[in-house]
Parts: structure tokens; sequence; C-alpha cells
């Protein structure tokens, strides 16, 4: 037993945040937003001279683990590029993301891209081509939609898992960053002649915050632990890993906004930059309720494992 | 990064649980019930124990133990609590009244005390609480007054569980005057007391836990041996911070919440057997419990590596809110039927009405929640807050 994450893999994330903090840090998803143009003219340089192409999480532990770290940077910063899903490249060059059913695919930064392989839990996969401009709203400033083409082999359900993990990786760098900028600014705000952080209620919210971002960290690691040592799994687990993730997001984002006061939804402050930006990761493919539903109909048919594991085939 | 507790850890789990299929009945539900019976099984499953070394995993072998790795100690934690703790009482003396006799106490204290808790054959309660200090500890104002060589304890403990079979007690008393703030902890002295001393008296608390959880001790005048002290006279506060270091990842609940949620959701087939519109809280609280062993599992990680921060305490809060979460997603599972006990007949040998109740006080026990959340805030910001 030892959930410490590998030395080369804790390495490949510092340097990715010092890389991405060279960048301009949330800036650059700001810049990004101005123009998008960004994306491929400053991000992908950085990611390229990091070695991002060469790291396949399907590898093996350590290779995942760096993954997981390098997207958990990414996070940290809102960088305005689908790390997870150019990880997750196919064979021909694809990004791979995973995507519900229909014709059409909402996909998070879906116009870089010519042609997307997307992948399902339940093993589908396809590829689709971009159809249409980013939607440029607040929360998704960068989100396309896809038009989805042929089907193709089944065996997409392993990737499917490893974006779902990487995404909450991506997730847990967010809420991380967002409770640092809490911390930092009720030890410097005053109010009533006192610091913010010597009121209790004060404390208190940051308290349960960083036990939900502990459980978050300690969650991505097992994930991806678990999906190397356990593959038949991956679904389930992954899926419990984004119900986790989802309202830790919620609830640590509410905790961070609400103690930066009127600040907090500011895009001057970057707790409001990370907050609009991993929408897209909250809601696509699915959200809280759809992951809920589909982990719950998993544990039916797979089981989850745990010191009792209970559902699957001895239901 | 690796999540196997390892070969050793898994063979002892395996055999915990052949012990406890031999010997446990099913439906037992902890040794302090209204059924005398259920304690008699506690006393021999823990002689059991002891004939194959396994009640003392986590002693040195200095002194008779097995000297087990910490995830072996996890892993008794674990399907002692997930099993209804049938060692009874006994897990208070293997746990921490032992070792900080190893630690603090004299050669005679050590031949005296530590082979019957080796063996399972003594109790002992813990009078540490008062009326006036319970998170406040150190503001305890039960009184050793020196008399002749030794001294005489005046004062009052309560929620004292065990104390009415107890044969031993831990006892926290303050010798000389209180010392004012942060050096009020100066003076107290543990004290090794037998409870048929002259002078004790016992009184139960009726509560939702059921008999034997809750008393309050009283000393009037009670005449304390020189030799009864443990670790000197005004040291008591360091073998305390040494007692609760013991107790410092906690009681494994998780495990027991585990297997309930299994046990249920093989009584109901599945979560498909669930109502709908519970099925969402159903998956929540399965992660929510995935969640805590991980954040213990970080604490005992930790604490191995000589590590002193607040996971424990992080631990603490996930683990005692996952515990009442699942009391509640049972208890709406089971909805008309939740309140049945065992005797009347309940789902699960009424194991989801008697987690219920235990849950209630899980964010109290040991350290209250809100305690937890001063430690953890603390350490996010730092002494210069």
């Amino acid at each position: 037993m030892n959930p410490q994450l590998p030395d080369e893999a804790a390495s490949f994330g510092a340097a990715a945040e010092k890389a991405f903090t060279a960048l301009g840090a949330v800036d650059v998803a700001r810049r990004a937003e101005a123009d998008p143009a960004v994306r491929q003219r400053e991000v992908v340089p950085v990611l390229q001279s990091l070695g991002a192409e060469d790291l396949d999480p399907r590898q093996d532990l350590d290779t995942a683990a760096a993954a997981g770290a390098l997207c958990r940077a990414a996070g940290r910063v809102a960088l305005p590029y689908p790390v997870a899903a150019a990880v997750l490249r196919d064979h021909d060059g694809n990004p791979t993301a995973a995507a519900g059913g229909g014709g059409t695919a909402r996909i998070d930064h879906g116009d870089l891209f010519t042609t997307w392989r997307l992948v399902g839990l339940d093993g589908t996969t396809g590829i689709a081509v971009r159809a249409s401009k980013p939607l440029g709203s607040r929360l998704g400033p960068f989100v396309s939609d896809l038009e989805r083409g042929e089907s193709r082999d089944a065996g997409g359900a392993r990737a499917a898992a490893m974006w779902i993990t990487l995404t909450g990786w991506r997730i847990l760098g967010c809420v991380e960053r967002a409770l640092e900028l809490a911390v930092s600014h009720v030890r410097d705000r005053e109010q009533f002649g006192q610091k913010l952080s010597e009121f209790q209620a004060v404390q208190f919210q940051l308290a349960d915050a960083a036990v939900a971002v502990a459980g978050l960290d300690e969650l991505c690691r097992y994930t991806t632990w678990k999906a190397c040592s356990d593959p038949a799994g991956a679904a389930v687990d992954a899926l419990a890993l984004r119900l986790y993730a989802l309202e830790t997001a919620r609830t640590v984002l509410r905790t961070a906004q609400q103690l930066h006061g009127a600040a907090g939804v500011c895009d001057e402050y970057d707790v409001s930059i990370l907050a609009r930006h991993i929408q897209p990761d909250l809601r696509l493919p699915f959200g809280a309720a759809t992951t809920a539903a589909h982990l719950g109909a998993a544990v039916q048919e797979h089981g989850f494992e745990a010191l009792f594991p209970q559902g699957g085939p001895r239901a | 990064m690796d999540y196997d507790v390892g070969e050793r850890a898994l063979q002892l789990r395996g055999r915990l649980r052949e012990l406890i299929a031999q010997e446990i009945p099913e439906g037992y539900l902890g040794a302090f019930t209204d059924d005398p019976a259920d304690l008699d099984v506690a006393q021999r499953f823990c002689r059991t124990l002891a004939s194959e070394g396994l009640l003392t995993v986590a002693w040195p072998e200095e002194y008779g133990g097995a000297g087990g790795s910490v995830w072996e100690q996890t892993v008794v934690r674990e399907e002692m609590w997930a099993h209804h703790e049938p060692r009874g009482a006994q897990y208070m003396g293997l746990n921490w009244v032992g070792p900080a006799i190893m630690a603090f106490g004299n050669d005679d204290q050590k031949r005296r005390h530590l082979p019957p808790i080796a063996a399972g054959e003594v109790i002992w309660c813990q009078g540490f609480s008062e009326p006036g200090a319970g998170s406040d500890l150190a503001s305890l104002s039960t009184r050793a007054e020196p008399d002749g060589d030794g001294f005489v304890v005046t004062g009052q403990k309560i929620w004292t569980s065990y104390a009415q079979m107890a044969q031993w007690c831990v006892l926290a008393a303050r010798v000389g005057a209180p010392g004012a703030g942060a050096r009020k902890h100066e003076g107290i002295t543990i004290f090794l007391v037998p409870m048929d001393r002259p002078g004790i008296t016992v009184r139960p608390i009726r509560s939702m836990l059921g008999p034997h959880h809750l008393n309050e001790v009283f000393f009037d005048s009670v005449r304390v041996e020189p030799d009864e002290v443990l670790g000197g006279v005004g040291n008591g506060w360091k073998v305390i911070r040494r007692a609760l270091a013991h107790e410092r990842v906690g009681i494994a609940r998780y495990a027991r919440c585990d297997r309930l949620m299994s046990e249920y959701s093989d009584l109901a087939g599945g979560i498909d057997g669930l109502p709908p519109a519970l099925r969402e809280q159903w998956v929540w609280a399965l992660v929510q419990v995935r969640v805590a062993r991980l954040l213990a599992y970080r604490a005992v990680a930790r604490q191995q590596s000589g590590v002193d921060d607040a996971s424990a305490s992080a631990a603490r809060i996930a683990v005692t809110q996952c515990d009442q979460q699942v009391a509640e997603v049972l208890f709406d599972a089971l909805e008309q039927r939740s309140i049945e006990d065992k005797a009347a007949g309940a789902p699960l040998h009424g194991a989801a009405e008697d987690h219920w109740r235990y849950a209630q006080a899980a964010t109290v026990a040991s350290g209250t929640i809100e305690i937890q959340r001063m430690l953890v805030a603390r350490e996010l910001l730092g002494a210069s807050k």
C-alpha cells in the first residue's frame, strides 16, 4: 500500500505547472477567450515542449499517473486546451473524448480538430467531424458541436473510462486552486476589524472544502491505479470518480466564490475564470444526475468494489 | 502508487472472517445489548483471538505481540468494526492502554497489566471527560490531593464507556493547582486505578446507544497508591497525547457502512430493487464510503512515514459523516420498518437500526467534528492566519 503519486509523475506534473504558469497561468484562458487562436499559437507549443504528445495513459500505471498530473496542472490554470482528449489520441491521431448518444456531440474545444474519435462507456466508438463554431458563451466559450459519422469497432469503453478519469484530475486541479485562492483571500481581507480567516464560520467552510478536495485527490489516484490493475471495473470506477468530482466542484467552487464576496464573480479574479471555464468538464457529456443513473446501472451489472462488494452478478 | 494492502494483511483479513463466521452468531450486534449473552460471546471470541495471537497484532514482539504492520492493524480495525466489534470492551485495553503502559509504565506495571490485556481477560475504562471538560480536556478538575506517599482523588467523570464492567480505570486527575491559559495541562496525572476501590461509584446514563456505553463515575476520597501513577506526577498530558495518537485515525466506521450496504443490497436484489428516488442517494453513499476509506488510508500512510498533519482529522470528518449518511440512506430504504429493532424482527437482524443509533454520536465521540474542522482549518490557514 502506497497512495503516493510515482515520483516521475509528480515531477512531470510540477514541470507542467511551471510551464503553464510561465504562459501566464489563468491569463492564458483570458487571452484565449478574446482570441481563440491563442490555443494553437501559445498552448500547443508548450504541450509539445513537455512531451505531452508521447504520453499514452493506456500504456502503464506510471504513464497514466503522469497524464493525470498533467491534467491536474491544466485544471489549476483553466488551460484552454482539451488535454485529456489529446493524450488519448487514436492510431490515426484523432483526439478522443467521451460522448453521449445522439447525432451530434457537444465537445469542449471541438473546433480545434477536424475529426474526433468519440467513445462511450458502453463500448461504442465512432468518428465525428467538426460541425459548428464554438458557442462563445460565458460558460462554454470553446464548446463546439460535432456531427457523428460512421460507427467503428467496439472497444471504446476503456478510452471512455480513461477520459472520464483524466477529466476528474482536471477538476481536481481546478478545485484545489480555487481553494488556495479562497485561503489566500480570507487571510488578506479584513472586515469588522479582523481577518476573514479568524471567523470560525469561514474556517469551517474551508475545512469542509479541504476535506472534499483531499478526498478527490485520493479518489483520482485510486481510480487511476485501479484502471490499470483491474480494467474490467474501469467504467464503474470512472463513474464513481466523476460523481464525486462533480459534487466536489459544486461545493468547493461555491465556497471559494462565496468567500471572495462580490469579487468571486468578477473575471479580474482567477476564481471566476476557474468557475466558468470548468463548466464544460462538469456538464459534458453528462452532469451529476445522469452520472449517478449510469453509476447505478453499472453497479447493478458489474458490482462495486469495496471491503464488502455489492451488486453485480451476485445480486 | 499501489492500493493493495499486501499479502499478509489479506491473509489476516481472511482468517478473521473465518473465525467470525465460526464463532459469532448471525445477527450479532456487539457485546453491549440488552442480552447479556452477547457479552459472553465477546469474551469467548477474545480468548480465541488471543490463542491465535490475533488479539495483539499491533503490539511489538517484545510484549508478546505480532509486530504487525500498520496495514495489518488497519485490517483488524476494519474487520472488527464491520462485524460489530466482537472484542467487546477489550479494544480499549489493546489499542491504547496497553501501548501507553509499554511507553510510560515501570516494570511492575508492565508485568501486572500487559499479560491480562494480551490474554483478553481484563476490561479497562477511560476516566478522561468530565461535566466541565469535554473537548477542552485540559480543563479537567478532578483533584488528586497528596496524602502521605499516595493521593486522595475526588471528582466526577462522565461518558465513561464500560465503567460498570471494567476492572480498571485509566484516570486523569489534577495534582496541584491548574496552570493559567496554555499551561492548564500542567499537573494532570494519569493513575491506573482498580474499579473496586472504595469510594468509586458508577451510575449508568440511559441513552439511545444501549446499556454500558455511557456512565458517570464518581470518585469520593478514593485512595490511590504511588505505584499506580503512570508516567510520573504531572506528566499526564504527555500520556494522554500518546493515547490519543494511538486512536488518531479513529474507528473504521466505513467498514460497517460497506457491510451494511452490501447486505441490504443483497436483500433488495441490488440497486434495481431500491425505490427509484433512492438510487442516486445510494450510489452517492457508496462513493462517499470509498472516499472515506481512502482518506483513512492516507492518514495511516502519513502516520507511518512520521508526518504529523491534519490528515487524521480530515479522515475523521469524512468517516463520521459517511457513517451518518449511510444510516439515513438505509433508513430511507427500510422506510416503516427502519424503526424496528432486533427483538421486533427487523430486517438485517436490526443492524440498520443499531447503526442509525450509533451514528448519532459518530461526530461527537473521540473528538467532535467541530474540533476536527478547527484542526484542518488551522493547518490550511497556517500559524499566521
